[in-house]
C-alpha cells in the first residue's frame, strides 16, 4: 500500500470545470471517502488517480512518485466500478483470476487457484465460480467485482459507488461486510459515494465535494457535528437539517438569539455566545437537527404553534414537516405518534444544540459540541 | 523516473497508428478518384497511352448532346420506379408478416433469400422464368392467350421487366429493415391507443408511420443510392437496350469508356451521377438524423 | 363501428392475399431453378413439374467449360478480400469507436462514401492504373479492389459493436494490468466475435455477388462467377438445365451463409444504422 498525494488537481471538459484545484492526502491504510451529490466531480477525481483521465493541472503522487500521464496499466491500482465492469465472456473464477494472468502480475496457476478460492470464501462466492456474470444476481456481481480488486496488492483501492445499484437491504449488508473487511485487510482505499450513511460508517476521513471543490475534509463526527458550510450540514443526516435565520440581540449584557418563529429570545451557551460576540455579526443562520426540536400537542410555555404539513414514516420513526408562521420545520417523532395532517402542534428549539453559520458566506462559526467535544479540533 | 509533462508521443498518435492500414488502402482509392476528375478534361482513351488536355470540351459536349439528357431521364425513371415499388411492397409485406405466428416466422426467413442472390444470377433465373420455350411465365400467359411476351426484348416492356428483377432481388432488404423497425416499436403507446379505441388505420397513420420513419429513411437511402447507379441487372439483360431504352448514366459511361474507348467522355457522366448521389444522400441523411432525434 | 370493423377485416384479407402472391413471386424462381437443374434436355419442353430427375446438367457444368475455375477464382478473390478488410478494418473500427481525435467523423464518412460512390467512377481510373502497374487480371489486383466492397461495411458495423461494450470493462482490464494488445485480443475480440463473423460473411456475400469489378478489371486469366454466368445467358444456349445449375451453384453457399447470420443481418445490411 502506498501513500497517495493529490495536489491542486484541476480538470476541464471544454468550458466547464469538473474539478477545481483539489488537494488531499491519503495516509497508508486509510479508508478515505469522497462524498458529494451526483455530478460533483467525485468520479472524475477517481478516474484521474486510476489514470483513466489526465488532469489539466496539478499532480498525483504515489509514495512521492508523480503518476501524471503514466498509463493506468502501469500504476498498479485496483478499481471497483459502479457498473461492475466484469468481463462478460469469462466466468466469475476467471474474472477474479484475471489480474494474475497478465504479464504485469503473473502468478503460477496454484497460487491463482488458492487466491481465488480464498477471496471467494471471504465474499461467499464459492458456488458461483463457474458461472458467467450474466448468470448471477446484482449483489453477486458486486461481490465478484470486489473480489477481482481484492486479490491484488495494489498501491490503492479505488471504489466508485460500488453499492449504488444494490437494493437497500443488500446495500446495508454489503456496507457492514466492507467495513469488516477493511478492518481485517488494512488497505489504502479511496471510496466514492453519494450516500451519507455509507460515507459516515466506512470513512476514516470524509472529503465533501461540491461543484468540483472540496468543502471539508474530516472524520464522520467532524463533518456531522461541525460542518464547514451549510451545504455540508444539509448533506448529512436522515432528516435534512433545519436552517433558521436568527437575529442576535444584547439583553442584560448577554448575547441572546431571537428566532423568527417566536419573539422569544433564547439564552446561548457561554462559549457559543463568546464566539458569536467576537464575530461581530447581528444575523446568523442556525442549523437545528431534528434532535434539537422538541414538540408537544398542547400549548406550553415557550413553544411555537404550527400545523402538521406532511408525514413520512421511516421505520421506527416518522419525519414530520411542520408549517409555522416563520417557515417549515422538520422533526422526528416516534412511530407511536399518529397525528393527522393539519393537526396543531407546538414546537420548542434547543438552540444550544444548534450549529451557527455566517448568514452571508454560509460558513461555519461555532457550535456547542465544539467545547463539549474534547479539544474541539478543526 | 522523470515526471512526465504530457502524454508520450506514441500514446497521443495511437488512434492514427491503429487507423493507418485503413488509411493506406483508402488512399489507394482516393488517388484514382482524383485522377478521374483530371481525365474528364483530357481526350484519354483506352486505345493509346498518349493523351492531351482538352479543357472543358467533354463537359460542353455532354451537356449539349441529347444522349446525356436521355440517360439522366432513364436513370431517374428507373431509380424512382424501382425504389417506390420496393419501398411500398416491402412495407406492406412487413406489416402483414408482423405477427408471432409460426408461418410468419418461417416466411421471415425464406423471403430474405432473393436478397442474397447476385443480380446477374437473378437475371439468369428470370431468363429461365420468362423463356418463350420453357419458361413457366410464358406457359402461364398462354392461358390468357398471350404468346411470346417479349419482356426486356421490346422497348415498351423493357423498363417494367428489368425493374421487376430489381424488385425481386431488393424488396427483401426493405422488408427486413421494416420488420426490425416494427419489432423495436415501444409497446405502451399502442396499449394507450387501443384503450382510446382508435381504428387500425388511425393507429398506423399517427403512431406506426412516424415511429418507423428513421428505419424507412435508412431503407430509402440505401435503395435510392443503389438504383440510381444500377448497372449489373441492366447490363446482364439488355446492355442498355433495346436501342437506348435503358441506357442510364452508368451504362452510358461504360459504353463510352469501354466499348468506344473514350474515358474523357465517360467520366463527366459518372461525375454527374456522383454529384446526384451526394445531393440525395445529404438530404436524406439530414432527414434521418432529424427523425431519429425526434423519436 | 360495425362498418369500420368490416373495413379493417377487408384490409387484413387484402394483405394476406398480397402476401401469398408476393411469396410466390419471391420463392418460385428459386424453386423453378431447382426443377430445371434436374431436368434433362429432352424433358424441358413438354413437362412442368413431373419428370425423371437427372444429374446430367451438373455433370456437364462441372466437367465442361470454365465454371468450376470461375468458382475457385471467386472463392480466392472474395476470401482474400474479406481477409484483408478484416485485418485492416477491425482495428480501424476500434479506433473510431473508442478514441476522440481530430477529423474522426471525417475519416469515418470518407470510408462510408466508398459504399455510395458509383462503382464505375472508381473502376475507370483504377483500370488505367492497373494497366500501368500490371495488376490487371491478377489476383493481387482483384483482392485489393474487392476489399473496398467489404471495408466500409465492416468498419461501420463493427464500430457499433465496439461501442456496445462498456468502456469501463476495458478500463478494468487496463487496471488489471493487461496491455492494449492483450485487451484487444483477449477481451474485445471474443465479445464482438458474433458481429465480426456476421459482418465478414456479409462482406463475403457482397464480394461474391459483385459483377462490375470482375467484368472490367479481369477476364482472360481470371474470371469471376458472375461474369462466367453471364456467358450462359448471352450464348443463346438451349442448355437451360446448365443455366439452372450455374445459378444453383452460385446461390446455395450464400443462402447457407445467410441462415448462419440471420440475427445480425439487419444490423449488417444497414451498416449499423438499424440495430435489429
Amino acid at each position: 500500500m502506498a501513500k497517495v498525494t493529490v495536489e491542486n488537481l484541476t480538470k476541464k471538459y471544454g468550458k466547464t470545470t469538473a474539478v477545481r484545484n483539489i488537494s488531499f492526502d491519503l495516509e497508508d491504510n486509510e479508508f478515505f471517502v469522497l462524498f458529494g451529490p451526483a455530478g460533483a466531480g467525485k468520479t472524475t477525481i477517481l478516474n484521474m488517480i486510476a489514470g483513466i483521465g489526465d488532469p489539466d493541472e496539478g499532480r498525483i503522487c504515489f509514495d512521492g512518485q508523480s503518476m501524471n500521464f503514466i498509463e493506468s496499466s502501469k500504476r498498479n491500482v485496483a478499481m471497483v466500478f459502479e457498473n461492475y465492469a466484469l468481463y462478460p465472456h469469462l466466468t466469475i473464477y476467471e474474472n477474479i483470476a484475471s489480474s494474475m494472468r497478465t504479464k504485469a502480475h503473473r502468478e503460477p496457476e496454484e497460487v491463482i487457484d488458492r487466491e481465488v478460492k480464498r477471496i471467494a470464501s471471504l465474499l461467499r462466492l464459492e458456488g458461483l465460480l463457474d458461472r458467467k456474470p450474466s448468470q448471477v444476481s446484482n449483489g453477486q456481481k458486486q461481490r465478484a467485482a470486489l473480489g477481482r480488486a481484492m486479490v491484488r496488492k495494489p498501491n490503492i483501492f479505488l471504489m466508485d459507488e460500488p453499492l449504488a445499484h444494490l437494493d437497500a437491504k443488500l446495500r446495508n449488508a454489503m456496507r457492514k461486510e466492507l467495513k469488516a473487511m477493511q478492518d481485517k485487510l488494512q488497505t489504502t482505499t479511496l471510496y466514492v459515494t453519494h450516500d451519507y450513511a455509507e460515507a459516515m460508517s466506512l470513512g476514516d476521513r470524509i472529503a465533501v465535494i461540491h461543484q468540483g471543490e472540496i468543502c471539508q475534509i474530516g472524520t464522520a463526527e467532524e463533518v456531522y457535528n461541525m460542518p464547514a458550510t451549510e451545504f455540508v450540514a444539509r448533506m448529512f443526516g436522515d432528516s435534512e437539517i433545519n436552517i433558521l435565520q436568527g437575529v442576535l440581540r444584547r439583553e442584560d449584557s448577554t448575547l441572546k438569539l431571537v428566532l423568527p418563529l417566536s419573539n422569544r429570545s433564547y439564552e446561548l451557551p457561554r462559549h457559543t455566545a463568546e464566539v458569536l460576540e467576537a464575530s461581530g455579526r447581528k444575523q446568523v443562520d442556525v442549523g437545528l437537527r431534528s434532535s434539537a426540536v422538541r414538540y408537544s400537542w398542547r400549548p406550553e410555555e415557550g413553544y411555537v404553534k404550527g400545523t402538521v404539513y406532511t408525514m413520512e414514516p421511516l421505520g421506527n420513526k416518522v419525519e414530520l414537516t411542520v408549517k409555522t408562521e416563520g417557515g417549515a420545520v422538520r422533526l422526528m417523532v416516534p412511530v407511536t405518534e399518529t397525528p393527522d395532517v393539519d393537526e396543531t402542534i407546538y414546537l420548542a428549539f434547543d438552540v444550544s444544540g444548534g450549529i451557527y453559520f455566517d448568514s452571508d458566506s454560509k460558513e461555519y462559526i461555532v457550535c456547542q459540541k465544539e467545547t463539549a467535544g474534547k479539544e474541539g479540533k478543526r | 523516473m522523470k515526471e512526465l509533462t504530457k502524454k508520450p508521443l506514441l500514446v497521443r498518435i495511437r488512434p492514427w497508428l491503429i487507423l493507418l492500414p485503413t488509411l493506406v488502402v483508402t488512399l489507394g482509392i482516393l488517388y484514382p478518384f482524383a485522377t478521374a476528375i483530371y481525365y474528364s478534361f483530357t481526350d484519354y482513351s483506352l486505345k493509346s497511352t498518349a493523351y492531351e488536355f482538352v479543357g472543358i470540351k467533354n463537359w460542353v459536349e455532354m451537356f449539349t448532346g441529347k444522349e446525356f439528357w436521355h440517360s439522366l431521364g432513364v436513370t431517374l425513371k428507373y431509380a424512382v420506379l424501382a425504389t417506390a415499388l420496393e419501398m411500398i411492397l416491402g412495407m406492406v409485406i412487413a406489416l402483414t408478416l408482423n405477427t408471432e405466428k409460426r408461418w410468419a416466422g418461417i416466411l421471415k426467413v425464406i423471403l430474405i433469400f432473393p436478397l442474397m442472390v447476385a443480380p446477374v444470377i437473378a437475371v439468369l433465373l428470370w431468363s429461365l422464368m420468362t423463356n418463350t420455350s420453357i419458361g413457366i411465365l410464358e406457359k402461364f400467359l398462354n392461358l390468357f392467350g398471350v404468346y411470346a411476351f417479349p419482356w426486356w426484348a421490346a422497348s415498351s416492356t423493357a423498363l417494367f421487366s428489368v425493374v421487376m428483377i430489381d424488385v425481386w432481388v431488393n424488396t427483401p432488404f426493405v422488408l427486413l429493415l421494416v420488420l426490425a423497425g416494427l419489432q423495436g416499436l415501444p409497446k405502451s403507446p399502442y396499449e394507450a391507443a387501443r384503450i382510446d379505441g382508435g381504428s387500425a388505420w388511425f393507429t398506423f397513420k399517427t403512431l406506426t408511420l412516424p415511429l418507423l420513419k428513421p428505419v424507412l429513411l435508412i431503407a430509402l437511402i440505401f435503395r435510392i443510392v443503389s438504383t440510381v447507379q444500377e448497372f449489373s441487372i441492366i447490363y446482364a439483360t439488355t446492355k442498355g437496350g433495346p436501342g437506348d431504352t435503358l441506357m442510364n448514366l452508368s451504362l452510358s459511361a461504360y459504353m463510352d469508356g469501354y466499348t468506344y474507348s473514350s474515358i474523357g467522355r465517360a467520366i463527366p457522366q459518372i461525375l454527374v451521377l456522383w454529384i446526384l448521389i451526394n445531393v440525395i444522400t445529404k438530404k436524406l441523411v439530414g432527414a434521418w438524423l432529424k427523425a431519429k432525434s425526434a423519436n | 363501428m360495425e362498418q369500420k370493423k368490416r373495413g379493417e377485416k377487408a384490409l387484413m384479407l387484402a394483405g394476406k392475399v398480397l402476401l401469398v402472391f408476393y411469396t410466390l413471386f419471391a420463392v418460385f424462381p428459386l424453386i423453378w431453378m431447382i426443377i430445371i437443374a434436374f431436368k434433362g434436355d429432352s424433358q424441358m419442353y413438354d413437362t412442368l413439374f413431373i419428370f425423371h430427375p437427372t444429374l446430367a446438367n451438373f455433370k456437364n457444368v462441372l466437367t465442361k467449360g470454365s465454371y468450376v475455375k470461375a468458382f475457385v477464382s471467386n472463392l480466392i478473390i472474395s476470401g482474400g478480400a474479406v481477409l484483408v478488410s478484416v485485418l485492416v478494418g477491425v482495428p480501424a473500427a476500434y479506433a473510431l469507436a473508442r478514441y476522440e481525435f481530430k477529423h474522426k467523423e471525417g475519416v469515418a464518412f470518407t470510408i462510408l462514401s466508398f459504399k455510395f460512390a458509383p462503382e464505375i467512377l472508381i473502376i475507370i481510373p483504377v483500370f488505367t492504373i492497373f494497366q500501368k502497374l500490371k495488376l490487371y487480371d491478377t489476383y493481387f489486383g482483384m483482392i485489393w479492389i474487392y476489399q473496398f466492397i467489404g471495408l466500409p461495411l465492416l468498419i461501420w458495423v463493427l464500430r457499433g459493436y465496439f461501442e456496445d461494450i462498456p468502456v469501463e470493462m476495458e478500463r478494468a482490464a487496463e487496471l488489471d494490468g493487461y496491455s492494449k494488445r492483450e485487451i484487444f485480443f483477449k477481451m474485445l475480440i471474443p465479445l464482438i466475435r458474433p458481429g465480426l463473423v456476421a459482418a465478414a460473411l456479409l462482406s463475403f456475400i457482397f464480394c461474391w455477388n459483385n459483377f462490375t469489378f470482375g467484368l472490367m478489371l479481369c477476364g482472360f486469366k481470371i474470371q469471376t462467377i458472375t461474369v462466367s454466368a453471364l456467358t450462359y445467358i448471352s450464348t443463346s444456349t438451349i442448355h437451360y438445365g446448365q443455366m439452372a445449375v450455374v445459378s444453383v451453384i452460385a446461390i446455395i453457399p450464400e443462402i447457407i451463409m445467410c441462415l448462419c447470420i440471420q440475427k445480425h443481418l439487419v444490423r449488417g445490411l444497414s451498416f449499423g444504422a438499424v440495430k435489429g
